[in-house]
């Protein structure tokens, strides 16, 4: 290890006696005014103060008096002695740590040596001396210690203020990072919400582009059905019997596929309502099997219809969308089973409950048929999916019917389910809790049917408003067919004309039209009906006491368009295609009241 | 021959200043640096952590807590000190290798005595951080270890000849090597980004035209160069001991007493930091 001390390092840096003459210097400064001379053991001459001349004898003298240097083993500076020089006294001193004779003149009278006090004097004023380098190293050291601790001072002080910096730099960041977060959440959530607005928009285009499809292809569907029908009431030989029944099954089956691709673009634009009516089970249950008894019997299998006897017959709820369910599963039964049984089942989930409240009722179709294989008995609630790709051929359909059910049944709170196995026949049932009702409302008068070929309401004269001429046609033929006086006219603005100037005891009236369409034409009427002043002008309004009625006719199958059609005043509303017996009910009652 | 560039080119092929220390150096110039920087950094080499809280435990710091981790031993010590430890553990690799005409071992600890002394003066003389003038003292020879690398015989003909009495040890690198290791360590320092003063220290450190006044890094490195050259701590074996600048002995004969205390000192410092230098692992 490192042992080097300083004089090894530092030792050219001094002269030869620097202690020594450093010593010499501090005595001059504590006795002003005396002179210093120390013969080092080497015979250097070292001088301080003022100027000492010491006669070589004088020299001698002292020199002889001074004891050796180890006598006194007590005491490292050994007693002065004295020799008078001029106006003062020479002390000669020697000791241990001074390595030579300090002759040392005090100016005085006294000889110091003399008196105690005065040796004690001499003697400590040296030792002071001597003792002066220990003090400076002693100060250095403290001074040294002083820096040190300021350099740690420092240190510290940058230290804190370097981590405060970095507390303040963490800060910042974060604050940055959370800013920038904040920014990005509501950049992301305006995109997002941007997004949202532009896919409701394209999901309404969706539902007007369906809406205003279904109406497209209604006005041409109900031309063909229309003509098919004229057709088959003529005198046709028997294959021509044959085509034309063929026309009139496929466009049958056409208007259905239409009204079930409607009813799923409204569920899905989530666009379709429940309409609450109070009806009546035995009814519904029997309407259901009645669609069926030609297939059935057909077929050579059996239906069944049974419902627990405990249960009310009236409950409220949406019996058109009930019918369209049950018709649907019943209908797949009877489709898929060659041999056998379907049964259509209602029973009660929970007990009895009062007028008002909800009863849980599960709605079940068996069947004896074909059944499903269990890895598909998922997919056949997708859309256009049934159990294999073959059915489609063997059996026919969209595959649209289940889909649409089961989006029914969960409108409705339940949820559709089957159980089923290849060649054990399937099981289809939902429950949905429908309140209990007193009595059935008056059904809707467009559901009134009254017979087939029906009577023929004869004699009445009807105006015709519609304004496309294979309609107007179509229309004409079937209501002439009815032994009506039909005339036609083709909108609006045309139909006022004719009113006042003929007598009609009822109008037919086309929704959409150029000029003025069928509902502002329908207000016309009631306003001009309610006036008197005006009332007089119109052949046909003038001599009734009652409104006239007027029935709407559209190929907008929806909801909201009926609505519409009664706001502006109608008594009903006929959707085309338009079907004979419904025709021959509202000429017969155009309010319904039948 | 060689030329400086050449022989830092090639030197920096071998051994570059490793990345991490690199990267330190710039990071304690960086005002927006955090701790955390620095860890990302020095977290790169898992050796080189064990061995720096090994370091900033030691007697040297005289942390009364135990440090465990970088971000704390940031807190505890402060970037420049990290900086300092981190160039320490990166350097001390590269003095590996003894011998009786050149030991880089006998340099490294040439090297270590500079820079504890450089650093005591500092501190104890003129009340100053000390930071700057330890890294300066590690750092000053560092042109004899390219030398050594790139033109090891040319370097021990050159030590033989100063030995032989054939001028002084710059002389006899110009004459068998074509440059100096002021030279070539002054183009490493510019390399690896070290400060102006560091700079300086290492290129004229033996530079008797150059006169730099206390407490400046290259004055101070001057005079415990000069100190570690009396204690026998020589870098090249046989090296004759440089002049004291005037300035310099002036400077030392007025501190006297202060530098007895430092002579004095000096060896329980150098026990203490022992950790720092030692190069047995």
């Amino acid at each position: 290890m490192i042992d080097s001390d300083f004089t090894e390092i530092f030792g050219e840096l001094l002269a030869e006696h620097e202690t020594e003459e450093d010593l010499l210097g501090v005595l001059a400064e504590l006795v002003p005014g005396s002179g210093l001379l120390l013969v080092v053991e080497d015979g250097t001459r070292l001088q301080a103060g003022i100027p000492l001349v010491l006669p070589a004898a004088t020299e001698e003298a002292l020199r002889a008096a001074l004891p050796p240097l180890d006598a006194p083993p007590s005491s490292p500076l050994v007693a002065p002695v004295a020799q008078r020089l001029g106006s003062g006294w020479v002390y000669a001193l020697t000791m241990e740590r001074l390595a030579g004779v300090l002759f040392w003149m005090i100016p005085g009278g006294t000889d110091m040596t003399s008196e105690p006090a005065g040796e004690a004097l001499l003697r400590n004023t040296l030792l002071y001396a001597l003792g002066e380098q220990e003090r400076r190293e002693t100060a250095a050291q403290e001074a040294q210690f002083r820096r040190q601790i300021e350099v740690l001072k420092q240190q510290h002080g940058r230290l804190i203020e370097d981590n405060y910096r970095q507390y303040r730099i963490n800060r910042e960041k974060e604050q940055e990072y959370a800013r920038t977060l904040e920014s990005e959440i509501a950049r992301q959530t305006a995109e997002l919400r941007e997004a949202n607005v532009r896919l409701e928009e394209g999901s309404r285009l969706k539902s007007e582009f369906l809406a205003n499809m279904s109406h497209e292809l209604r006005t041409p569907m109900n031309a063909i059905i229309g003509f098919a029908e004229l057709l088959a009431d003529t005198t046709l030989d028997a294959s021509q019997q044959e085509y034309c029944r063929t026309i009139r099954q496929s466009s049958a089956t056409l208007l259905a596929l239409i009204n079930d691709i409607l009813d799923l673009a409204k569920i899905e634009a989530g666009r379709l309502e429940l309409e609450i009516v109070s009806f009546s089970l035995d009814e519904l249950l029997e309407s259901v099997a009645a669609m069926f008894k030609l297939a059935v019997r057909d077929k050579g299998i059996t239906l069944q219809v049974r419902r627990d006897p405990a249960l009310p017959d009236f409950f409220r709820g949406d019996s058109h969308r009930l019918r369209q369910v049950l018709t649907n599963l019943v209908g797949n039964a009877v489709k898929f089973t060659d041999r056998g049984a379907v049964e259509l089942l209602v029973e009660p989930v929970s007990p009895p409950a009062a007028t008002g409240q909800e009863r849980l009722l599960r709605f079940m179709v068996r069947d004896s048929g074909i059944g499903i294989p269990a890895h598909r008995l998922e997919a056949i609630f997708e859309k256009f999916t049934q159990a294999d790709g073959s059915t489609t051929r063997r059996f026919g359909g969209t595959g649209l019917g289940l889909a649409i059910c089961r989006q029914l049944v969960a409108l409705m709170g339940g949820q559709i389910s089957v159980e089923s196995g290849e060649g054990q026949g399937s099981t289809f049932s939902f429950s949905v809790s429908l309140p209990v009702a007193e009595a059935a409302a008056p059904a809707p008068a467009t559901t009134t049917a009254t017979g087939r070929a029906g009577p023929v309401v004869g004699g009445r004269r009807v105006l015709l408003v519609e304004d496309n001429p294979v309609n107007q046609r179509l229309a004409s033929l079937m209501t002439s067919k009815q032994g009506c006086d039909p005339v036609v006219a083709a909108d609006g603005l045309e139909a006022l004309e004719r009113l006042r100037e003929e007598e009609f005891d009822l109008v037919l009236m086309d929704v959409q039209m150029p000029r003025m369409d069928g509902l502002a034409a329908t207000r016309e009427i009631r306003a001009i009906e309610s006036d008197p002043g005006r009332r007089g002008e119109y052949a046909s309004l003038a001599g009734r006491s009652e409104p006239i009625p007027v029935v709407g006719l559209t190929a907008h199958a929806r909801s909201e368009d009926e609505q519409a059609c009664y706001a502006a005043g109608m008594d009903a509303f006929l959707s085309k295609p338009i079907v004979r017996e419904r025709l021959v009910a509202v000429l017969t009652d155009p309010g319904g009241k039948a | 021959m060689y030329d400086a560039q050449q022989i830092v080119r090639k030197f920096s092929d071998i051994k570059t200043l490793p990345h991490v220390a690199f990267r330190v150096n710039q990071l304690v110039k960086d005002d927006q640096a955090t701790m955390h920087d620095f860890e990302e950094v020095i977290k790169l080499d898992p050796v080189l952590v064990t061995r720096l809280l090994r370091l900033v435990n030691s007697p040297y710091f005289g942390l009364v807590q135990k440090v465990e981790s970088i971000s704390k031993a940031v807190v505890f010590c402060g970037l420049k000190q990290l900086r300092n430890l981190v160039t320490v553990e990166a350097l001390r690799g590269m003095f590996k290798g003894d011998g009786e005409r050149f030991s880089r071992e006998k340099l490294w600890l040439h090297s270590a005595t500079v820079a504890i002394l450089a650093e005591m003066i500092a501190k104890r003389i003129f009340g100053l951080d000390g930071e700057d003038v330890f890294l300066a003292g590690i750092i000053h020879d560092v042109g004899l270890v390219a030398e050594d690398q790139v033109a090891g015989e040319e370097l021990r003909l050159a030590a033989d000849a100063m030995r032989r009495g054939e001028g002084l040890l710059l002389e006899c690198e110009r004459r068998y090597l074509g440059t100096d290791h002021c030279e070539t360590g002054a183009l490493l320092a510019k390399e690896w980004k070290l400060s102006d003063q560091v700079f300086k220290a290492i290129r004229y450190h033996h530079d008797d035209r150059k006169t730099f006044t206390l407490p400046s890094v290259p004055a101070i490195i001057v005079l415990a160069d000069f100190m570690a050259f009396k204690m026998q701590y020589n870098p090249v074996p046989g090296a004759p001991v440089p002049s004291l600048p005037p300035v310099l002995a002036r400077h030392v004969k007025s501190m006297m007493a202060n530098y007895k205390i430092i002579v004095r000192d000096l060896p329980a410092e150098m026990e203490k930091a022992r950790e720092l230098y030692r190069t047995d692992d």
